[in-house]
């Protein structure tokens, strides 16, 4: 694939990946505590002594929600994505693309429009004496076939004319 | 009494009767468009320019001017992307109701990203054809040296059978 091809493939790798970091997050973050007035809904049943903390929906450092009895809204299975890895991941990913798209940046092979016109005239004209150099040398091989076809010619008439009948 | 789903072949196939016999009865192909054309529907130019960034309707983010440097500007461009990024996730955190703005931000930075790219491409075609021009010139001489190599053959060879055809014939 071409370079160009492939740093506007960059382009929207690292638009998939910034997609894909605020994505799951926003839809598997859990719920905020709003005021001290209203239950925990990470832990609806607390202990006296425990603090409730609020947690911020975005925060990839999210504080641990400790339960003593598992709360009954948990669903069964823990959530494929947890929740401090995934950002890690995707940023460790966005920086990645970023480094690639730099890398293919400095691997561009630029050169002036100027620079490309006079290498095109260039190569043209020497494209023309090259190409007039092969058809004098294919003429004069042609030539020579020709020559050679007649004499072969010659040579198996004599051959045949020279053979004596039996 | 089935309809041919086959349609018949263009009228104009009478024209060339008698094109065997005389090539200059039939009339000539038709010379090459200039300027617009259309196809199946769409009019199009021969001469196919990038419309620039004004021109949509989208902010120009890197300078102006006949000569821009592609690299810096490609590289100045994604870390703004990666530091819009980064605000986008903060105003998420702090204030989430405006986010609209970051995320036209963003939108803005990838098609100033991908005009540049495809303002690339001209300097693309002019190198690929550069590369077609170099690799034609290398096959023609690589023809060259392959006729003038069995030409010498065959004439050794031709030396070689005559100086037979010699000694045997004053046997």
């Amino acid at each position: 694939m071409d370079i160009i091809t492939q740093l506007q493939e960059q382009l929207s790798d690292m638009a998939m990946v910034a997609v894909n970091t605020f994505g799951p997050l926003q839809r598997d973050a859990p719920p905020d505590r709003l005021s001290s007035s209203y239950p925990d809904p990470l832990n609806p049943n607390p202990k006296p002594e425990e603090d409730a903390k609020p947690q911020a929906p975005a925060q990839p450092g999210a504080a641990p929600a400790p339960a003593p009895a598992p709360p009954p809204a948990l669903p069964p299975q823990p959530p494929a994505l947890d929740l401090a890895e995934h950002p890690k991941a995707m940023s460790h990913a966005l920086v990645l693309a970023a480094k690639r798209f730099d890398a293919l940046v400095a691997a561009l092979p630029l050169s002036s429009e100027e620079d490309q016109l006079k290498r095109i005239q260039e190569l043209q004209a020497e494209n023309e004496v090259v190409g007039l150099e092969l058809q004098k040398q294919l003429e004069a091989a042609e030539l020579e076939l020709k020559q050679v076809e007649a004499l072969f010619n010659e040579a198996t008439d004599n051959c045949i004319n020279l053979k004596k009948p039996d | 009494m089935a309809t041919s789903a086959y349609p018949p072949p263009p009228p104009f196939y009478r024209l060339y009767k008698d094109y065997e016999q005389d090539p200059s009865s039939a009339p000539e192909p038709p010379p090459p468009i200039d300027g617009k054309y259309e196809v199946f529907g769409v009019t199009r130019e021969i001469n196919e320019v990038l419309p620039s960034l004004e021109s949509q309707g989208i902010r120009q983010l890197y300078p102006k001017g006949p000569n821009i440097d592609f690299k810096k500007e490609l590289r100045t461009l994604n870390r703004e992307l990666q530091l819009h990024i980064l605000e986008l996730a903060d105003i998420l955190v702090e204030r989430p109701s405006q986010y609209a703005r970051r995320v036209e931000d963003i939108s803005v930075i990838f098609q100033n990203l991908h005009h540049l790219l495809n303002s690339l491409r001209p300097h693309q075609a002019r190198a690929t054809l550069i590369h077609m021009l170099e690799s034609q010139i290398q096959r023609r001489k690589q023809a060259i040296e392959d006729i003038k190599q069995r030409r010498e053959e065959a004439q050794k060879l031709l030396g070689e059978s005559l100086l037979v055809l010699d000694g045997s014939q004053t046997n």
